[in-house]
């Protein structure tokens, strides 16, 4: 069986689960507030941002913070508990599928469910901008190459977070332990975003991300340069333990059970 | 004197109707065997009796009481077992009882006396979810059986277990009306099975009821309608048969 | 007696260390803030356990409603994934006891979460900030107060987790509330008022705008509606069974 139509088949699994409304309720939440205090975005406090741009990245940030990492969080827990609901798991393991194949499909189709949401937050932020600039009689629309890399960049920024989530649910069978550990490493990565070592905490990587593209646009707010050097192996190296970690464990709970 | 009773007891979802017009007469002190095939409505009746779901239309009453006045001392007199086994995963098979036990004000020894009833003493220390089907099975019995209570509600009782464990069950069920003076309502899609528990039956189809009475008048009224008696399912499949054609005539 | 019973379908699902953690994590926040940047606190005037809260319980409280949600989620879980809530619905008991048991187990574990945190806060403020000294009634009355603000969002999770068999789409629920009220703004005081958006209100906070008793009121009031309304649910659930 190809990788794709294995991918086809994890789809398959997650019909009529309504994950996706799930997905759209908090994108377009995180606009609201905008909306209604759009006037706010011309009282920018003294720092030198224009309004456009602070109404794009102050709309992006409780998503980045918060939005991007729970959203994977409860991704996590509908595809495991899919399978373990009904204990679908114990077929798939006793069909003649690689455990590490189904276990990367999955986390395929999470990248997806992210993607998903990214493309949503795009499509919400054009309509509430436009919103916005009706009646603020202000051009709040960005443009969209610039909109598009930012999201782009933040989707990047958060693989390595979705595998360190995924590795957390394979790896922990009890669902609150997982969740309330994926939970719980949102809190925190306000802080890391501002000390040295903010690159060996991959929950804080769109965040950061985020406040890069905000120094940009509003100087002295925070760095303006991104530092690639440690932050790239940092996010590479974590990306690919998590994921062999979960390779390895995926199932493994199951299969010792039944032994 | 009869301890179940219905009235026209209907019940529809949407446009489907899963339960029609039933009349039913359970006797005290009898082994009554519901019989039907898969989607006949068995499952739902007894959930109705449960307060499980409710019913779109009649009524019906348990040892006087009706539903859902009386809910909670219904459910009192009442143990039940209903479809797939419903039990907490994280508790042993013990624990799990005693939280029956606790809830049903029983003495302490009760928890012991319905393990060692099923057979799964050596068991009672295991988690709920490691069982196999059968345990599981017996485990949802032994939630039943706990108390003695004066009604038992067993739907398929039988299913998932082994051969050596579907003739205790049977057995055990036989038994029941002499030994603890209850009352047993128990369904089956199997005419034999049937016939090795029950004193009466009631045969379901579509929702209906097409039979009701003991196994003799089974046999008396199966003569007369011109269906094969020398082997009860051939005459349990010509009436469900003859039934699904008729209506597949008027509709 | 029926609290006994809901404690014990806990057993082994990991709710009670969930919490004993989830406390020691919120806990380590004031601990690493002042090992961090004590000078900053330090410098200001202003009683120190009002400076700690203000400057930590954000994130302590944010941590206390994940775990309260988490913690919904489980006890709802252990009774749907197996069919267990058919069992008790079948048994001579009330729906409703089952679940006012369920939130007076999940109110007290609240509670011991917000002791240990406010403990800890007092401990940070006695080491840190010399010549203070803690005074019990102050950190009873801090606990108090942080504790009643978070019931309707206790609550109101359990409600929601009553509702709904699959235990991500109750997750997903009560995330979406979280993120939604932390994102509208913390200076409206109708919003503040919201659960998921109530706990992250400290008591001097509060005293400072002279809202106490609005809180306290508010909020025990909002707490007895959520339970009044899941008692209308299962009325109406059973009707439409």
């Amino acid at each position: 069986m190809s990788f794709v139509s294995l991918i086809g088949v994890e789809l398959k699994k997650i019909r009529r689960s309504k994950i996706l409304l799930i997905l759209l309720i908090p994108v377009i939440m995180m606009w609201i507030p905008g909306i209604i205090n759009a006037d706010m975005n011309f009282d920018l406090r003294g720092i030198p941002i224009t309004p456009e741009n602070n109404f794009f990245i102050q709309g992006f940030m409780g998503m980045v913070w918060f939005m991007i990492p729970a959203s994977l969080v409860i991704c996590t827990v509908l595809l495991n508990q899919t399978e373990r609901a009904d204990n679908g798991i114990l077929k798939m393991l006793s069909l003649p599928v690689s455990t590490t194949r189904l276990c990367l499909a999955k986390f395929t189709v999470l990248l997806m469910l992210a993607a998903v949401q990214m493309i949503l937050s795009i499509g919400a932020y054009y309509i509430c901008a436009a919103i916005a600039a009706n009646t603020q009689n202000y051009n709040f629309v960005l443009e969209p190459l610039y909109v598009c890399k930012i999201v782009c960049g933040l989707y990047a920024a958060a693989i390595p977070m979705a595998a360190v989530y995924w590795a957390i649910s394979t790896v922990i069978p009890s669902p609150i332990f997982s969740v309330g550990i994926g939970l719980a490493s949102i809190v925190p990565s306000v802080l890391m975003i501002n000390t040295k070592i903010w690159f060996v905490y991959p929950m804080s990587y769109p965040f950061y991300l985020l406040m890069v593209a905000y120094g940009r646009a509003a100087e002295g707010v925070y760095e303006t340069q991104i530092a690639w050097l440690t932050w790239l192996p940092a996010a590479v190296g974590i990306t690919i333990l998590a994921l062999v970690i979960s390779c390895i464990r995926f199932g493994a709970s199951e299969r010792r059970s039944k032994q | 004197m009869n301890i179940i009773e219905t009235h026209n007891l209907t019940k529809t979802y949407g446009d489907f109707t899963a339960v029609s017009h039933l009349n039913l007469h359970i006797r005290k002190g009898s082994v009554y065997g519901f019989l039907g095939p898969n989607g006949a409505g068995k499952s739902t009746t007894m959930k109705l009796f449960l307060g499980l779901t409710q019913p779109t239309e009649g009524s019906f009453h348990i040892d006087g009481k009706t539903y859902p006045s009386d809910r909670i001392s219904i459910l009192k007199e009442v143990g039940s077992f209903i479809e797939a086994p419903a039990f907490y995963g994280n508790l042993t098979g013990e624990e799990n009882l005693e939280i029956i036990r606790k809830i049903l004000g029983l003495p302490k020894s009760s928890v012991s006396d319905a393990l060692e009833f099923v057979g799964l003493t050596q068991f009672r220390r295991r988690l709920a979810k490691k069982y196999s089907l059968g345990m599981k099975q017996r485990l949802g019995l032994a939630g039943a059986l706990i108390g003695r209570p004066p009604v038992l509600i067993l739907d398929e009782p039988t299913n998932g277990l082994d051969p050596v464990g579907i003739h205790e069950i049977r057995t055990l069920i036989r038994s029941l009306p002499q030994k603890y003076d209850c009352t047993v309502l128990v369904s089956s899609h199997l005419l034999p099975e049937v016939e090795l528990m029950a004193d009466d039956i009631g045969i379901l189809n579509h929702g209906r009821l097409l039979f009701e009475g003991t196994m003799d008048d089974l046999k008396i009224s199966a003569r007369t309608a011109g269906f094969p008696t020398d082997n009860l399912e051939d005459t349990f499949l010509a009436m469900i048969d003859e039934d699904n054609q008729r209506r597949g005539g008027t509709v | 007696m029926s609290l006994v019973i809901e404690s014990k379908k806990l057993r082994r699902t990991g709710y009670f260390p969930a919490f004993l953690s989830g406390s020691f994590l919120a806990a380590a926040f004031p601990v690493v803030y002042m090992m961090v940047k004590a000078e900053e606190l330090t410098s200001l005037s202003g009683n120190p356990l009002e400076l700690l809260m203000s400057a930590n319980w954000q994130m302590m409280a944010m941590l206390n409603i994940l775990i309260s949600i988490c913690g919904a989620c489980m006890m709802y879980h252990t009774e749907y994934a197996d069919n267990g809530m058919q069992k008790m619905s079948v048994l001579p008991i009330r729906q409703e006891n089952l679940f006012f048991s369920k939130f007076v187990i999940a109110a007290l574990v609240l509670s011991a979460m917000v002791a240990i945190e406010t403990a800890v806060l007092a401990g940070c403020a006695e080491y840190w900030f010399p010549g203070y000294v803690s005074d019990l009634t102050e950190i009873l009355q801090t606990a108090g107060f942080q504790i009643v603000v978070t019931l309707p969002t206790v609550m109101l999770m359990l409600v929601i987790a009553s509702a709904c068999k699959n235990m991500w789409v109750s997750l997903g629920i009560g995330v979406i509330l979280v993120f939604t009220l932390s994102i509208f703004p913390q200076d409206n005081t109708a919003l503040s008022l919201f659960p998921f958006a109530s706990p992250c209100q400290t008591l001097s906070g509060a005293a400072a705008n002279s809202r106490t008793a609005l809180f306290l009121t508010v909020c025990g009031i909002e707490t007895v509606v959520f339970g009044i309304g899941e008692v209308l649910y299962l009325k109406v659930r059973r009707c439409l069974a």
